[in-house]
């Protein structure tokens, strides 16, 4: 596996060297009000075999000049975060690396890289606008209130061990501001080969409704695959991998500065201007209608196409497993609406008809549940015109199943839909996704049989059948 | 979970024609027939519209009227059909509505009274208060406030409202002035708008003067980001018609 190390590290102004012998880290900031610090993964396990990793000296030295601290951003001086020795860690490594998969890398690539995912880039602590106790368990986590990102990658590791058999954290890259991209893989290990489902919820960042969707959604798939049949039967031949905030960045600005935020927060002319649309950074007719190349404008597309790291994240992984991923949802709010492509012309995909009839049986399905109406249609039909979308850009690499779900509500509380209401939108949502996936499920493993119809079973049975005749 | 439907607040009447709504029964279109290409793409459903060569766009509207709350059970309060007319893209649709009787006159009255009479005992939070807060709460004491502002929004989005763009009153993020020591309620707040199809967030200053009964006046002055208008204009209830323009 190629390191590529650069990238982990996430985007600099300009490039820095390695330092000398490290300073100490420095210790926790004191004094902040909220929750106490992300917990730093001391002395943290992984899957069990029970080696410890022995480093060979010079990767020790690569090792050390990585874990300095970097310089604070200007402007943020308290954003500095730490990252932790290596030997401070555990990796627990055996023939099998992490995934459980036969160690194609070396041991000392897989400690490495998995050093820099768990501890390269600690979240930092936030002020948040809630001061309440930190929650102990997974069953005290409220599914029906909004969380801060704190709160989101506590919830992430706590979600990976209480499922560690069947849910896992992986790391998908760095935000501008260098924090840690993770998205959750729900998996039941087994010999066949699976198709992937994707979904991201926070895009935007003032699109709270979403990431809370996403939370639920694993709850709901982790809480019910074993006694729950239609869920069950998912796991045989689908994973599912999520993503639940996507602009991180941008959630936490949210959060401490202003919640109507939408963009990115990297910084652009000279940092007189901050954040680009992400939903308009992908590639795919990138910046040609609906997106705006002024820095000021809330639909900025960026300095290019894919300038921005956390679309290049989810653009190189989505690519790297686009030949097993056959949906890709993408969530965000307001409108009451299941978006299927194009939104950067009128014209329709191959599938637009197939498209239509999934989407809308999934608007039935939901509205069943509270009565809430959802339109489904093109997103240059019945929204407006974008370029550079992710869900426009699945599409066009293949992805069959590429929709926008715009969550509630109709315009009443808009991005700022009340907490009291996430819990009927996360349910009728839940039947809508589900909705979908039947349709995907149907579509790619009969329904029948346990077994896919291969074409290999469809010729054995056609010899089977002409040997009885003679 | 009742239906909330768009948060348009289209209770502003065609000049001339029956008085504009009044404040605690602020209307909700409901869903209806497909859109098609003349109409903007907003979450209202309208029927066939009709372009014609002077390049006038007509939507006709079919809705249901609820009143909305979370201490509303049922909400609903009748059924209405309009007629909106743009005329060459520009904001200010001409607007034509008819309802089935929401209530009865004495019963409107008395609600109107009692929001009144609310809103006259409360203590409003001066200064920077986002209401709703950051998780959409609303304190109880403060929905007066909350619902005046949008009254009064309404009044502003309805000016600025054209085929391709269409507003919700995000948040209230400051109440600027609530008098209440004369007959009126007399407040002035900031409101932030959110236009749909830019997805921009316009901040626009509102002060309205309201006594039960009357006619609402509602003068207001929007920020405009970067482009070069800015727009503000004075309204007064439907029995006068708009005067010019007017920033404060």
């Amino acid at each position: 596996m190629q390191l590529d190390v650069t990238r982990k590290l996430g985007r600099r102004p300009t490039p820095r060297p390695l330092p000398q012998p490290p300073p100490p880290p420095p210790p926790p900031p004191r004094g902040l009000a909220g929750p106490a610090p992300f917990p730093l993964p001391q002395g943290r396990t992984g899957p069990a075999t029970g080696h410890r990793v022995l480093l060979a000296p010079s990767l020790r030295v690569i090792l050390r000049g990585l874990k300095a601290p970097p310089k604070a951003r200007p402007g943020n001086p308290e954003q500095v975060f730490q990252a932790r020795p290596l030997l401070a860690q555990q990796h627990v490594l055996g023939d099998r690396n992490l995934e459980g998969k036969q160690a194609s890398e070396p041991l000392l690539v897989t400690a490495l890289r998995t050093w820099m995912e768990k501890s390269l880039a600690q979240p930092r602590r936030e002020v948040v606008e809630e001061t309440g106790s930190p929650w102990q368990s997974l069953d005290t986590y409220s599914y029906t209130r909004y969380h801060p990102m704190e709160e989101i990658y506590q919830w992430m590791i706590q979600i990976s061990e209480k499922y560690a058999g069947v849910a896992t954290q992986h790391f998908l890259g760095m935000t501008y501001e260098t924090r840690p991209m993770y998205y959750l893989k729900i998996s039941q290990p087994s010999d066949n080969p699976k198709k992937i489902i994707w979904m991201d919820c926070g895009i935007h960042a003032r699109e709270w409704i979403a990431p809370a969707f996403c939370q639920w959604f694993v709850k709901e798939i982790l809480q019910n695959y074993k006694d729950n049949p239609r869920i069950g039967r998912f796991l045989r031949n689908l994973d599912f991998y999520v993503l639940p905030v996507l602009n991180i960045d941008g959630y936490i600005y949210t959060w401490t500065t202003d919640r109507l935020w939408r963009k990115s927060r990297s910084s652009h002319n000279n940092g007189t201007c901050f954040g680009t649309d992400l939903n308009r950074n992908f590639n795919v007719s990138w910046c040609s209608i609906g997106a705006s190349k002024n820095c000021q404008d809330i639909t900025f597309c960026g300095s290019g196409p894919v300038s921005e790291p956390e679309t290049k994240a989810v653009s190189s992984f989505v690519e790297s497993k686009k030949e097993s991923i056959v949906c890709f949802l993408t969530m965000h709010s307001y409108g009451q609406l299941i978006l299927t492509p194009y939104g950067y012309t009128k014209n329709k995909s191959s599938n637009h008809e197939e498209l239509i009839q999934v989407g809308q049986k999934a608007a039935n399905a939901l509205k069943k549940k509270h009565g809430t109406n959802y339109r489904v249609g093109s997103s240059a039909d019945i929204l407006y015109a974008t370029s550079g979308s992710s869900r426009d850009w699945a599409r066009d690499i293949g992805i069959p199943f590429s929709y926008t779900f715009e969550l509630r509500d109709n315009g009443t509380y808009g991005f700022i839909l009340p907490a009291a209401q996430i819990q009927a939108t996360c349910e009728e949502t839940m039947e809508a996704v589900l909705s979908v996936l039947d349709d995907v499920y149907e579509k790619y493993w009969n329904s029948d049989s346990a077994d896919k119809v291969t074409p290999a079973t469809v010729v054995l049975g056609l010899l089977v059948s002409l040997v009885s005749i003679f | 979970m009742r239906e909330a439907e768009t948060g348009r607040g289209r209770s502003r009447l065609h000049a001339g024609s029956a008085a504009g709504l009044e404040p605690r029964t602020p209307v909700r279109p409901g869903p209806r027939a497909a859109v098609n290409r003349c109409a903007p793409r907003w979450p209202v459903r309208a029927l066939p519209v009709r372009v014609d060569a002077r390049r006038t766009c007509r939507v006709d509207l079919e809705f249901t009227a609820e009143r909305y709350g979370p201490e509303v059970a049922d909400g609903r309060l009748g059924r209405c059909s309009a007629r909106v007319v743009f005329r060459h893209q520009k904001p200010r649709p001409a607007v034509n509505v008819t309802c089935t009787r929401f209530m009865e006159t004495s019963r409107r009255r008395r609600e109107d009274f009692l929001l009144y009479k609310r809103a006259k005992r409360l203590r409003a939070p001066l200064g920077a208060t986002s209401i709703p807060d950051s998780h959409g709460w609303i304190d109880p004491s403060l929905r007066p406030i909350w619902d005046l502002a949008l009254l009064g929004s309404s009044y502003v989005m309805w000016e600025r409202t054209t085929q391709t763009l269409q507003y919700y009153m995000a948040q209230l993020s400051s109440v600027n002035q609530w008098k209440t020591n004369e007959d009126a309620i007399d407040f002035d707040y900031t409101v932030l708008l959110h236009e749909f199809s830019t997805q921009e967030i316009i901040p626009c200053r509102i002060h309205l003067v309201w006594y039960p009964g009357k006619p609402l006046k509602v003068k207001y002055h929007c920020q405009e980001l970067h482009t070069a208008q800015e727009g503000s204009g004075t309204e007064e209830g439907s029995a006068v018609a708009p005067t010019q323009p007017n920033n404060f």
